[in-house]
């Protein structure tokens, strides 16, 4: 019933998947005592050929587990102070992947997807949004290519099993090799892989915030009908979200990516009723960072914030005017790392530009 | 053995430019160089006192930022395969500035908001709570969400801000 769907990143663990079923255990006993080497050519003597691979494999398993199985449960986020529960159905039919995403506290919300198209449902106000989605969410993992994962974090996994939402899983610890990104300790689950919790850790070991499935049905137990939402909405209001893809490097900008973060996105896109403004997104295959560039009036309206550093639970922000642009950098990266990215990103106008 | 530089300051003669910076720096007191009357003269020699009058400003001497001083070796570099008499370092790195003026007239940057003393490391913090956002803040916060993945999107859900 699981066909393949179409692939929005580059899986490379996916021949390797193939070639050797099963191979998940041994690739977390071989990880178990070995340090991903980054340039395993180099490497000397017995050491299997592709240990860095397997520990992108890992992590590719995990995601395709979240693609391909039929699961539905709660899972619960934690930041600080605040928690939140969301339901989630993920079902695979012949047309691909559906999914409901429902917000249980708060304000109500509910997210359907079917593959790329997403309608979030906002009652409050009648309205459908309608978004391409970009990349995955909980239980996924991934962002982008996974392939230069291991050169900017250590990937291992634990012997030892552990116990989430009432079923064995073994942790994966990914530890970064810079100050640039944080960790990150997850539980996938034994049988299929898919992914029962996800901490992220700073660089004390701490953990910034923390998502765990409280609640797991897989498989046959899984009930299509969950699929349906609640809400009657056909004589809400639809919005497009807009987007048109940019070339803000051709326009002058010029910004440093950190090490290991590549350009995954570059979009002009209206926000919350306002002028337009550019998205660029960067991510080194886990954590992501959007820098948003808009003009600067230099009027009253100084609602541009934050100005300098900030935090925002897990999220760190840093705003800052260059040129006539109020430049806004935000990720789930550390502060000083947006900080950095702020301050050596150029504007450099073109000469006899148009 | 003789180095390149050696071989290329003996073998060729000194170019009227540099007899004429040379003039302009004090250090061959007396013979007007040839060549000033002519219009190209008269052009170095405009050009080699607008440098100096750059340089000479304060409100120019800003630092310049890593990419700019990348450009700017690069450029020195380019410009040191040509010629490179010892004796007059100053002005190849004039040379190679103006060339480095040449690819990028002005590049801006952001202006930091801490002042020199406090050592910028004061983080504001926002608030976690649901509603307690800025609206400008939430904007930003769910267009981030949306294009950048699943570490962003654990908290899906609490930030509401879209469709307003």
């Amino acid at each position: 019933m699981a066909r393949p769907v179409a692939m929005r990143w580059p899986m490379v663990g996916r021949a390797g998947l193939a070639a050797r079923p099963g191979a998940g255990m041994a690739v977390l006993a071989l990880l178990a005592g070995m340090a991903a080497a980054p340039q395993r050519a180099q490497a000397a003597g017995p050491q299997p050929p592709d240990a860095a691979d397997d520990a992108v494999v890992l992590l590719a398993r995990i995601q395709q587990a979240a693609r391909k199985l039929d699961y539905s449960g709660v899972f619960t986020y934690q930041q600080g102070q605040f928690i939140q529960s969301s339901h989630v159905v993920h079902v695979i039919d012949g047309t691909g992947e559906r999914e409901r995403l429902e917000v249980l506290d708060g304000q109500p919300r509910e997210y359907l997807r079917h593959n790329d198209e997403v309608q979030c449902l906002i009652p409050e106000k009648k309205t459908v949004l309608m978004e391409q989605r970009r990349g995955d969410r909980f239980p996924g993992l991934l962002l982008g290519d996974p392939k230069a994962l291991s050169a900017y974090y250590e990937i291992r996994a634990e012997d030892a099993p552990h116990r989430v939402a009432g079923r064995e899983c073994r942790i994966v610890l990914i530890e970064p090799r810079d100050a640039h990104r944080y960790g990150y300790r997850l539980c996938a689950d034994t049988e299929t892989s898919l992914l029962l919790k996800a901490q992220t850790l700073s660089g004390a070991g701490s953990v910034v915030e923390q998502v765990a499935f409280t609640s797991l049905q897989l498989g046959a137990d899984v009930q299509p009908a969950q699929l349906a939402s609640g809400w009657k909405t056909r004589d809400w209001k639809v919005q497009q979200a807009e987007m048109q893809p940019v070339d803000l490097a051709a326009r002058g900008w010029r910004v440093p990516a950190p090490p290991g973060f590549v350009q995954v996105l570059e979009v002009s896109r209206t926000m919350g009723g306002r002028k337009p403004v550019d998205q660029l997104v960067l991510s080194d295959g886990l954590a992501a960072i959007s820098v948003f560039i808009e003009p600067y009036y230099d009027s009253a309206r100084s609602d541009y914030q934050p100005r300098g550093a900030a935090r925002r639970g897990a999220i760190n922000l840093y705003g800052t005017r260059i040129a006539d642009y109020w430049v806004t950098v935000l990720g789930e990266v550390p502060g000083d790392t947006l900080r950095q990215l702020a301050e050596s990103t150029e504007y450099v106008p073109l000469a006899g530009g148009r | 053995m003789r180095t390149a530089a050696e071989s290329a300051e003996t073998a060729e003669p000194v170019p009227w430019q540099e007899s004429l910076s040379a003039w302009m720096d004090g250090e061959t007191p007396g013979a007007r160089p040839e060549g000033l009357s002519t219009p190209a003269g008269r052009e170095a020699w405009e050009t080699y006192h607008l440098i100096g009058d750059v340089l000479r400003n304060p409100e120019l001497a800003r630092g310049p930022s890593p990419a700019l001083r990348q450009r700017l070796a690069q450029a020195i570099e380019a410009e040191m395969t040509i010629v490179a008499p010892r004796r007059r370092p100053l002005r190849v790195g004039l040379s190679g500035l103006a060339v480095a003026a040449a690819v990028a007239s002005v590049v801006w940057m952001a202006r930091p908001y801490f002042s020199a003393g406090d050592g910028g490391g004061e983080v504001q913090v926002m608030a976690d709570a649901a509603g307690a956002d800025a609206p400008a803040l939430r904007d930003y916060l769910e267009a981030h969400r949306q294009m950048a993945g699943p570490s962003a999107v654990r908290q899906v859900s609490f930030d509401a801000g879209a469709g307003r």
